[in-house]
């Protein structure tokens, strides 16, 4: 993939913003009101939806990556990565296909993109495992991914109408 | 920088079936995975790296029992009882396992990732013999 230095310098901005979203996230703790385990807000997930929509797939593709292993490598916990990058590649999977159908608003993208962070970690969680235990939470998080994926969904579109008129997002 | 294509920002009625697909797929794995295994009594099934180590029958406790477990450098303490069980303590980082609490019913689970111990609740069914003490 060949990026110009405009696109470059955006990857690398977006990138920074999703690894301090994840890390303020921390100070958030959704799971001390939903104790389940895995639950968490998503807020860099609005990164993802965001570059998805303004660069397109390939360059949310490596924000994602250089996100998640930047991330597992900040936090010292290798077995972290195969649960962010299998959660984040379903996640922007779900949310590449759904962004083109045209008749869904972001809300919609970034709840299918939160159900599909989900199945992806309880997937990780599950093959760390070696067994089907963690399943018995699937149902109960995408409960809550309604809530997140709506609430990540209602801040990128601020994002978008705020960025509506910027260079950013002139064709 | 060309943007792709603008997203509409705000819900759109469409939104409403992508939702609707999420609760199905919740509702639908619901019935697979809590329907299962209802029986008379209960007993843990505890795996350690994947493989079943230990199946405890629950029903024929007669009171609380506390036992330690220790896989991959961490050591977590069991509660198990007839009508559930618990981690009371756990020394791994990130405590997800207390925080679970205690699980009752057939099909729960708690896990501890960085021990890579996990303990299931399956019902059992009375076919004869429960035990044989020697």
């Amino acid at each position: 993939m060949k990026l110009t230095t405009k696109q470059l310098t955006l990857c690398a901005v977006l990138t920074a913003l999703a690894l301090a979203l994840s890390y303020v996230e921390n100070f958030l703790p959704l799971s001390l009101a939903v104790p389940l385990p895995g639950v968490k807000l998503g807020l860099a997930n609005i990164v993802t939806v965001f570059a998805l929509y303004a660069l397109g797939a390939g360059q949310a593709l490596l924000i994602l990556i250089a996100r998640c292993t930047l991330g597992a490598l900040f936090a010292g916990n290798v077995n972290a990565l195969l649960f962010s990058l299998l959660g984040g590649l379903c996640a922007m999977g779900a949310m590449a296909l759904l962004s083109r159908f045209r008749p869904l608003s972001v809300y919609g993208v970034s709840v299918g993109g939160a159900a599909a962070h989900n199945c992806g970690q309880v997937a990780a969680a599950i093959l760390t495992l070696g067994n089907a235990a963690p399943l018995y939470y699937l149902p109960l998080l995408l409960g809550v991914s309604l809530f997140t994926g709506a609430l990540t969904g209602f801040a990128a579109g601020l994002l978008f109408r705020a960025l509506e008129h910027t260079s950013l997002m002139k064709a | 920088m060309p943007m792709r294509q603008s997203p509409g920002t705000r819900p759109k009625p469409a939104d409403a079936l992508v939702a609707l697909a999420v609760i199905l797929l919740a509702a639908a794995l619901a019935l697979g995975v809590w329907g299962r295994g209802a029986g008379s009594g209960l007993s843990a099934v505890i795996s350690v790296d994947g493989r079943v180590t230990e199946t405890v029958n629950l029903s024929l406790l007669s009171g609380p029992e506390v036992r330690e477990l220790t896989a991959n450098g961490y050591t977590l303490r069991l509660r198990l009882s007839p009508d559930g069980v618990e981690v009371l303590e756990a020394d791994c980082p990130n405590q997800v396992c207390v925080r679970t609490g205690a699980i009752h019913r057939a099909g729960q689970s708690v896990v501890c990732l960085p021990a890579r111990i996990s303990v299931m609740l399956a019902g059992t069914t009375d076919d004869g013999v429960d035990a044989v003490l020697g």
